[in-house]
């Protein structure tokens, strides 16, 4: 699963990766990153800051085919130039997408969930093995045969998350985990999701989620990378946030306010001082 | 959902071939053979019976059915008439009766077999699997169009501030707009797909 000590390439790297939109608009703009394996790092900004787009880079989904011979490569994962290798990346890097329903085509949920190891070159058997066990990682052997669109939205979230465990990822690439999910199924997918020994680059604006399970953020504005750091640091920098369409997370706007000669309101727009 | 009866548990294949085969029947008879007609309707009220589909629903359905082809019937009644030798009136009856037996046929064996059962047994009898694999993602996708536009249509009719229907412009923006936002699916669904080593033959656990 995770890559060796030995090896010195971190998990994701990203050098100076530049994309713009088909319609000629700049998406990201010379982004450098590296996440070092087994680290959960979350990435923040704007909406239309550029984090989905991102992360389709990280196993070729972009830039696609129409750029594919171009001679600058700007993403390795665990080394590997993406652009030559998508095909050995994309069964390293699972990528689970905002809305299930994009994700889950198939007839029935264990058909979906096997959907990956069967594309690896698994036998059947073993395939359905390999989907009935990441099924019971998420608690759903039951809804194995059950069609995925009589599931409810946190199922079918769990669904994918089955689907992208079959493929034995080292690293998990999350675009907004929790978006949508009543309290008690985003409690739940996040236990699952904190308890994965997986490499985690984490797109998300549910900045508590951010603060409980990512140790370093990363944040995103018009495509360049504004800040990145400890997680804790940049989400109490609440002008810096404010500047970026974001705010400070409501538990330490509160944490912060047992300091004297503060009122929640300064707190809130970040005039601590 | 449907309680378990002996037509359940029985393998999809007999099932798909068998209601096919009596469609084809159906279809292949001379007109005005009413004898014949009257028979596979007596098979086909034992079938609806063994079913256990309740035949107030099927009713209700098969309305909906006879009235476009009673109205398709009576427009070619004419002409057909004229090579059969059968009075228009006897010929609507004809349409009619063999439409609502192939039509029943066909509710009665979706209501005993499980669309993902119908479609591995269309798979193992050859169907071919791009044809396959088109009917799959349709029906999957069917509902989640369908509750896509249930929101459009709740969100115009929010601003629209009519009590009537909408209008054929706003209904026309609807369709288009629901049909770039099935193309966009589309793209996304592909992403997923690929992202999970997808590369262009469809692989199943099944068969």
């Amino acid at each position: 699963m995770a890559t060796n000590d030995a090896d010195p390439a971190p998990a994701v790297r990203l050098g100076g990766l530049t994309y713009d939109y088909p319609d000629g608009r700049r998406a990201l703009d010379g982004v450098d990153l590296a996440i070092a394996s087994g680290e959960s790092t979350a990435l923040v900004g704007p909406n239309g800051a550029g984090k989905s787009t991102l992360l389709l880079h990280l196993n070729g989904l972009l830039p696609g085919r129409r750029k594919w011979g171009r001679s600058n490569p700007s993403v390795w994962i665990d080394g590997l130039d993406v652009a030559r290798n998508a095909a050995a990346v994309r069964r390293k890097v699972g990528l689970l997408f905002q809305d299930p329903d994009d994700q889950l085509f198939s007839t029935s949920v264990l058909e979906d969930v096997a959907f990956g190891p069967l594309n690896l070159g698994l036998g059947k058997a073993d395939a359905r093995r390999v989907a009935l066990e990441c099924l019971a990682r998420v608690d759903l052997e039951h809804a194995a045969e059950r069609p995925p669109h009589h599931l409810s939205f946190g199922e079918r979230k769990r669904v994918c998350l089955a689907g992208v465990l079959a493929c034995e990822p080292s690293v998990l690439v999350l675009d907004e985990p929790t978006a949508n999910l009543d309290p008690r199924a985003r409690r739940r997918f996040l236990a699952l999701i904190a308890s994965l020994p997986v490499t985690k680059l984490i797109a998300t604006h549910d900045l508590e989620m951010v603060l409980e399970i990512c140790p370093r953020t990363v944040l995103l504005d018009a495509g360049r990378i504004v800040a990145d750091g400890p997680s804790r640091e940049i989400l109490d920098d609440g002008p810096l946030l404010e500047a970026h369409g974001l705010e400070k997370p409501l538990s330490l706007a509160l944490s912060s306010l047992d300091r004297p000669h503060c009122t929640f309101r300064d707190f809130v727009n970040g005039k601590d001082e | 959902m449907s309680p378990d009866g002996p037509l359940h548990r029985l393998d999809a294949r007999v099932k798909l071939i068998a209601a096919v085969g009596f469609v084809v029947a159906v279809v292949a008879l001379r007109p005005g053979s009413w004898r014949l007609l009257g028979g596979l309707a007596a098979i086909l009220a034992v079938i609806v019976a063994a079913s256990g589909v309740s035949p107030m629903r099927l009713l209700t359905r098969w309305l909906g059915f006879a009235v476009v082809v009673g109205f398709l019937a009576a427009l070619t009644s004419r002409s057909l008439a004229e090579r059969t030798g059968l009075s228009p009136a006897l010929v609507v009856a004809d349409l009619l009766a063999r439409n609502s037996l192939a039509i029943v046929m066909m509710m009665v064996l979706a209501h005993v077999t499980p669309w993902t059962k119908l479609l591995g047994a269309m798979r193992r009898l050859g169907l071919p699997a791009a044809l396959a694999t088109t009917l799959a993602f349709m029906y999957r996708y069917l509902f989640v169009l369908r509750d896509e536009l249930d929101r459009m249509t709740t969100a115009r009719r929010a601003r629209s501030f009519r009590r009537t229907g909408l209008s054929f412009g706003t209904l026309a923006g609807l369709i288009a707009a629901l049909l770039s936002r099935a193309l966009e699916r589309e793209e996304r669904v592909f992403e997923a797909m690929t992202a999970r080593g997808w590369d262009g033959t469809l692989r199943t656990l099944d068969d």
